[in-house]
């Protein structure tokens, strides 16, 4: 007993060099990190699948609810409730009840494609779009038109789909 | 007695580990630098091409026709290439055109994103939706909604525009080009 009491503070320094090492370490790691957040947590375009999986999943989804035939409106409201969600979800259900009854009467149809879209952010489960639009309308028996919209969409991540959240007109 | 016998094994064997976690925690760190590294760069250079643009896009569709040439240098400072050449040419003509018609343009950027990125050859393409007003003179301001496609390209001092034009309607879709 006597012999063991004064070699055991001598054990402690290795442990205790290993714990501080891995402590070191771990600082160095989180410091080096926070230095680089900032641009790196959005993850738009650095995450190229992801990004092109947005984009693919928004274009589709801006594609088919801004489309109808005016023998077919209920096809487009039932895609709506697939692809949309939150705010954009109600703010289309009130715009959609409007269009109907005028699509049906005018025999409207209105054909949208995506020209071009760009992630501005991406973190986690959400992201953020700019998207251009053309949309052609085109009454029965009359000439169509072509417009051009510009979008800011927000989506969110959903059992692996991108449904749209938030719509605004630029 | 025992102890005293296990006690340079076990020294040896924490040694060791010491040198082991020391080993794995700098090949780790210096392994996730490296491709902390690239990621944060390219993250960076996302970011800088975009503002670039925006501001680039924004002086490009402001000119005042009674300071004529400090609008013009602004549209040579924010270009290079081809874009900057074409400027350069037509500047002369231009100005009369301007000078004629009076008008004073303004432009607000309403949103912007890069759509590719190619951050070794210098290289990128751009969203930008504004909103344009010019006033001519004796008329009410006509504002319009506009949305152009941008090329940059990356220069001694910073992203410049190479390429601009609106993103033409009834255009085939890709995120391409």
């Amino acid at each position: 007993m006597t012999d063991q009491e004064p070699r055991r503070p001598r054990r402690w320094p290795l442990p205790l060099a290993l714990v501080l090492l891995v402590l070191a370490g771990s600082c160095l790691l989180v410091l080096g990190d926070r230095a680089e957040a900032q641009a790196e947590a959005n993850r738009a375009l650095t995450d190229g699948q992801t990004t092109a999986e947005v984009v693919g999943d928004v274009g589709n989804a801006l594609g088919r609810i801004f489309s109808y035939t005016p023998a077919d409106t209920a096809a487009t409201a039932k895609a709506a409730d697939a692809l949309l969600d939150g705010p954009a979800a109600a703010q289309y259900r009130s715009l959609f009840a409007q269009v109907k009854q005028q699509v049906a009467d005018q025999k409207l149809t209105l054909t949208t494609r995506v020209v071009r879209a760009g992630v501005t952010e991406l973190s986690g489960e959400q992201a953020k779009l700019l998207v251009f639009l053309d949309q052609t309308s085109q009454r029965e028996g009359k000439a169509a038109s072509t417009a051009a919209a510009q979008l800011s969409v927000t989506a969110r991540r959903t059992g692996g789909h991108w449904r749209i959240t938030e719509l605004k007109a630029r | 007695m025992a102890v005293r016998r296990l006690n340079p094994v076990l020294t040896a064997a924490l040694a060791l580990v010491v040198v082991a976690a020391v080993a794995a925690i700098f090949t780790g760190w210096s392994w996730y630098a490296a491709a902390h590294d690239d990621t944060a760069a390219y993250a960076r250079a996302r970011d800088q091409a975009l503002a670039a643009a925006e501001q680039a896009v924004q002086n490009m569709n402001t000119l005042d026709h009674a300071d004529l040439a400090r609008g013009l240098d602004l549209w040579e400072a924010s270009t290079t290439g081809d874009l900057h050449s074409q400027l350069v040419q037509g500047r002369a003509d231009f100005s009369k055109q301007v000078a004629q018609a009076q008008t004073v343009s303004t432009a607000k950027v309403l949103a912007g994103a890069v759509t590719e990125l190619d951050e070794r050859a210098g290289r990128a393409a751009v969203l930008v939706a504004l909103r344009i007003t010019v006033q001519a003179p004796k008329q009410q301001p006509a504002t319009k909604e506009s949305r152009m496609l941008g090329e940059l390209t990356r220069t001694a001092t910073g992203w410049k525009l190479s390429a601009l034009g609106q993103a033409p309607m009834g255009s085939a879709a890709g995120s391409g080009q």
